[in-house]
């Protein structure tokens, strides 16, 4: 990739890369087959990316598993934040039907009649 | 083998996961769906629908059924979170990422997998948390890249080069150099093997864009291996 300017190089390692990973088609599928066969480099480089994407493909197959420790910690902030949210209606509706009979109470509010 | 290292688990491929909604284990440890949810309501089979009842059921408060998603996908966030940031961050970002979760499963409309949304959720938290450290360390992929080294190993297949301990952490820590939008879209593409449709929702960009990524995402990792072999020499 010697005589090339930064930006074309970068366009050749991605065109190459794109072609390793099956991503071109058509003339453009032919066009990387060119760059490749043109030169030992371009060749090298599809090498290292065929390698590459086996190793990503490997090390996507593990999965390391959760911590307890995260587990626990997500589950226990649901349960803290679900009974602060019920503890906060709770309060707000006790504090509401207090006010009410408190209006009513002191007459600031007529009684609302029940039935027809 | 190091102690400190995350157990490892087989499991399926997550395209899998994502076209069933997520969590569906068989026989290497992974259980299938069963008939009838933890509420005793009759499952349809479709882990994507009892995720939905899940997530319905978390939005108007109940931590039970919160709870049960956590245990179904903390795996993916973790495994999501451990690529993005590193060993040190991943807990922390894990965390972060599940209380996101609850405080926005109202906004959960499913639409898309419940797996897809906590992919996009994870992302975000772990995107923000670099962005956080990048303003504080500037790091940048080298402007220059030198000829390619020849590849490493003897000829070897690609899986025994792949399993070979001292390559994967050298991957590993290429791939925490990588520009964070692009690693994100290489992870998802290559290590999760997702389509490029399922990464540019997840990444909230078009399908494009997400492929530009990868592609741009994959050199670079490429550039930092090579660099990192010509240094070893």
């Amino acid at each position: 990739m010697r005589g090339l300017s930064e930006e074309q190089r970068w366009t050749v390692l991605e065109k190459i890369g794109a072609y390793a990973t099956g991503d071109l088609e058509g003339e453009e599928a032919r066009e990387a087959e060119r760059l490749i066969l043109e030169s030992e480099d371009h060749q090298r480089l599809a090498e290292s990316y065929a390698r590459l994407l086996a190793a990503l493909s490997m090390l996507g197959q593990e999965s390391p598993a959760a911590p307890e420790a995260v587990v626990s910690y997500a589950v226990r902030r649901a349960y803290v934040a679900a009974f602060l949210r019920q503890a906060e209606q709770f309060t707000r509706g006790l504090v509401e039907d207090y006010l009410g009979a408190l209006a009513l109470y002191l007459n600031l509010r007529p009684a609302r009649r029940i039935g027809p | 083998m190091n102690p400190d290292a995350p157990a490892v688990r087989e499991r399926p491929r997550t395209a899998d996961l994502l076209s069933y909604g997520g969590g569906r284990r068989s026989a290497n440890g992974w259980r299938p769906a069963r008939v009838f949810d933890a509420s005793g309501r009759m499952n349809t089979g479709d882990p994507g629908v009892e995720d939905r009842n899940l997530a319905a059921r978390a939005a108007r408060g109940e931590a039970s059924a919160f709870s049960r998603l956590i245990h179904k996908h903390s795996d993916l966030v973790y495994r999501v979170s451990l690529r993005m940031l590193g060993a040190n961050d991943a807990s922390d970002a894990s965390q972060e990422a599940w209380v996101r979760a609850w405080r926005n499963i109202g906004s959960f409309r499913g639409d898309s997998a419940f797996s897809t949304w906590m992919y996009r959720i994870t992302m975000n938290t772990c995107l923000n948390t670099r962005r956080k450290e990048s303003r504080r360390k500037e790091q940048e992929v080298p402007e220059e890249f030198t000829q390619l080294p020849e590849p490493s190993g003897t000829g070897s297949s690609p899986e025994a080069s792949a399993l070979d301990g001292e390559r994967r952490e050298e991957i590993f820590e290429a791939l925490r150099n990588v520009r964070p939008e692009h690693r994100a879209a290489v992870f998802l593409r290559h290590m999760e093997g997702l389509k490029y449709q399922e990464i540019a929702e997840i990444l909230d960009i078009p399908a494009g864009t997400a492929k530009g990524w990868v592609h741009r995402g994959q050199a670079e990792l490429l550039v930092l291996l090579s660099e990192e072999e010509g240094e070893d020499r």
